[in-house]
């Protein structure tokens, strides 16, 4: 009722009003290539807003995350159920590290649970290279609490998840929510400037975001097959932390 | 139309709450600093954009909105409503105030948090909620500043804004119980440990909406402290706030729309976080709110549509103009008396609030079109300011000012007349100006102008007295362009 009446005075309202176009093609956004491969632009932009990432091989994730968790001294882990492939190893990382895993089922309720963790695993949807950004959704299989609660947030994205920048982001993303209740792209750790424009990380979110950008096992199989060759050392050393 | 736009600061005139304003110490100093900060990093943040092409398609892409808002309206609601959001349209602030209320009492809720909200701010709502005996939390940290000193945001993107940290400090201290560091680390990581208690005992969560997608009825929330996502998340009610201007018609525009805002905003290339707000919670899922509520505000602005202020619609609240207007850099937000300061609350205000009140608003702007040029999405504001002038001086200008301006615009009617009535005004101030560069008072009625200006003194000679030579009466051809003249004008004979 209230909604006709409403909808009908704005119809009035704009009668007449000759509505311009919408532009056909929108300006682009800067530089979705700019030359820098994908993977070295993610880890350069997600770096410049605070954020930490690595590049790791598919073999090293428990070792990584292990190594997240320890140097945060993380007692407690919420571990969304969106880490597909992952899952094992992000368990046996976070079991060497001695982290507990915070279970849905636990009695005292989700919400208190997730809000005793001081680490929150999750996967993404994709990343983009040139924000450092990275997209998670929520659906059946995901959690919104833990990329949110905890003081820090891992995530692990697979490097081919890596989209170069806005424009393709903007054109994947109506694919991606369509089956979503609900979306956030994360670029780098909570912040405000609320206090004489300074600069504090983590007011309510995650003070802390870590991504480890997972190679793509046929990129890690060439690069050890190379490396084998010329006893070297891997040519992507200089993006590890 | 409304009155809960102004405030508590609303009483009274501009000019006075100017004044008082302008009289606290350090103020004028807090307000520069925010704003040339946000200034220095919007450049870099459009950085590889072309910007002049992005505004261009910003503008267009708001103009289509407005334009044809109720289609996009009643798809929004629709695709909402498929996705399980109750949608509500409110014609006036106490309708959605009312409504609010309705939905918070059905859950017995006592504690809300909130995320920063302008329209809130616009209907009263946290009066209308407190006089129900419901807490309201708000969340955003310069909001939280605000709120415990009992003051309103000064700013759109900044609230506290006008604080310095020695002033939050102090703020803060009734909530610690004790003196406070005036470190903004340690303050802010108070107010995070006490607020996260709130979210996480709040029966619902009220933010606002930077945009409505029409075609995917999704909410977009652009936040960087996380508050948003929390009030969206955490409570079992998630109520959203947005006018209904708010609207794009699908996810493709906001690829322009966003990096304008966060650019025009914080000088930022992205928030931190992007929420896209798609409903409540699905069977299977872990967490996210049971009930989600849209509530879209009208409040006078439909009976703006049909006007040559409709662009007003167009905005998207990134606070841009109120960083570069060199009014609002003196006085701040809290002296324009309503929930939007600066250039487009000088428009906005008495468009929605009427001129009874707020019709001095336009006039507090130097009309240099700072803002105009600085719109992410065009909108003319300076334009729209003279327009205001324009009708507020129809409807409402004494008599005797009226008066006074048609004999203004006789005596200025004709090189002689003009000639005589500079010569009659040079005698008659020589005992006010006594050699001034320039008066501060003058006696009654220009008082009246120039209680808030300086009245500039005539100089001893006139320019055209200075370029005739003799000081007789200029002949108009003698501008026009007789050849010896133009070559070899007299020099001036230096600023006085």
């Amino acid at each position: 009722m209230e909604r006709e009446r409403f909808l009908a005075r704005v119809r009035e309202g704009v009668s007449g009003v000759e509505a311009p176009p919408l532009p056909r093609e929108l300006p682009p956004t800067p530089a979705s290539d700019d030359g820098r491969p994908l993977r070295l632009r993610f880890v350069e932009e997600l770096r410049a807003v605070g954020g930490v990432v690595e590049l790791v091989s598919p073999d090293d994730i428990a070792g990584a995350v292990a190594a997240v968790a320890e140097g945060a001294k993380a007692r407690a882990a919420v571990v969304g159920p969106d880490l597909g492939p992952f899952v094992k190893q992000v368990a046996e990382g976070l079991r060497r590290a001695d982290v507990e895993v915070l279970e849905p089922n636990n009695p005292e309720g989700w919400l208190s649970t997730s809000a005793r963790a001081d680490l929150g695993v999750t996967g993404a949807v994709l990343g983009v290279a040139s924000s450092g950004s990275i997209l998670t959704t929520a659906g059946s299989g995901s959690s919104r609490l833990a990329s949110l609660l905890p003081p820090i947030h891992l995530v692990v994205l697979p490097a081919d998840r890596l989209v170069p920048g806005f424009e393709e982001l903007f054109a994947l993303l109506p694919g991606h929510l369509d089956g979503a209740s609900s979306g956030v792209l994360v670029t780098g750790p909570s912040r405000t400037a609320d206090i004489e424009m300074v600069l504090v990380r983590g007011v309510h979110g995650p003070g802390e975001v870590h991504v480890l950008l997972i190679e793509d096992p046929r990129r890690t199989r060439r690069r050890k097959a190379r490396s084998a060759e010329r006893a070297g050392p891997p040519d992507d050393s200089s993006l590890r932390t | 139309m409304t009155d809960a736009i102004l405030d508590a600061h609303g009483r009274g005139r501009f000019e006075d709450r100017a004044a008082a304003e302008l009289a606290k110490p350090r103020l004028a100093r807090a307000i520069g600093r925010a704003v040339d900060t946000v200034q220095e990093r919007r450049d870099g943040a459009f950085e590889g954009y072309d910007l002049a092409a992005m505004r261009l398609a910003g503008e267009a892409i708001r103009a289509h909105t407005v334009a044809r808002l109720d289609e996009y309206l009643g798809r929004f609601a629709e695709r909402a409503e498929a996705r399980g959001t109750n949608v509500f349209f409110a014609e006036t602030a106490a309708e959605a105030a009312e409504y609010v209320l309705e939905v918070l009492g059905r859950r017995s809720v006592r504690l809300v948090a909130k995320g920063k909200s302008m329209i809130s701010e616009e209907i009263g709502l946290n009066r209308t909620l407190e006089a129900a005996g419901i807490d309201v939390v708000e969340t955003d940290l310069g909001e939280y500043i605000v709120q415990l000193a009992h003051e309103t945001p000064s700013h759109i993107i900044m609230p506290a804004m006008h604080k310095s940290r020695a002033d939050v400090a102090e703020t803060l201290r009734s909530v610690a119980g004790g003196i406070l560091p005036d470190d903004p680390p340690i303050l802010t990581a108070l107010a995070r440990r006490v607020l996260r208690e709130k979210f996480l005992a709040a029966g619902a969560g009220i933010t606002g909406a930077n945009f409505g997608v029409a075609d995917s009825g999704m909410v977009v929330l652009v936040t960087n402290e996380g508050n948003g996502r929390m009030c969206s998340t955490l409570p079992a009610v998630h109520v959203a706030l947005m006018g209904m201007e708010r609207l794009v018609p699908s996810t493709r525009e906001l690829s322009i729309l966003l990096p304008l805002l966060t650019g025009s905003a914080t000088g930022q290339r992205v928030s931190t976080y992007l929420s896209f707000l798609g409903g409540p919670r699905r069977p299977g899922e872990l967490d996210g709110p049971e009930e989600v509520h849209v509530v879209v505000v009208d409040n006078g602005r439909s009976t703006l549509l049909p006007t040559e202020f409709r662009s007003v619609l167009h905005c998207i609240r990134c606070g841009a103009c109120q960083n570069v207007c060199p009014v609002f850099r003196q006085v701040g937000g809290h002296a324009y008396g309503g929930t939007y300061g600066g250039p487009i609350g000088a428009v906005l205000t008495p468009l929605l609030a009427g001129f009874e009140r707020s019709g001095d608003l336009p006039h507090a702007s130097s009309l240099c079109a700072a803002c105009t040029d600085v719109c992410p999405v065009r909108i003319p504001l300076h334009d729209h300011l003279l327009a205001l002038r324009r009708e507020v001086a129809r409807q409402r200008a004494p008599r005797s000012e009226r008066v006074a301006f048609r004999v203004w615009a006789a005596a200025w009617k004709t090189p002689r007349r003009f000639l005589w009535f500079a010569r009659a005004v040079r005698l008659l101030q020589g005992p006010l100006a006594l050699g001034r560069p320039r008066l501060r008072r003058a006696p009654f009625p220009l008082s009246r102008w120039t209680r808030g200006r300086d009245l500039p003194a005539m100089a001893r000679r006139t320019f055209r007295e200075r370029w005739g030579g003799s000081g007789g009466v200029a002949r108009p051809e003698r501008y026009g362009g007789g050849k010896g003249e133009r070559a070899n004008p007299p020099a001036p004979d230096g600023n006085r």
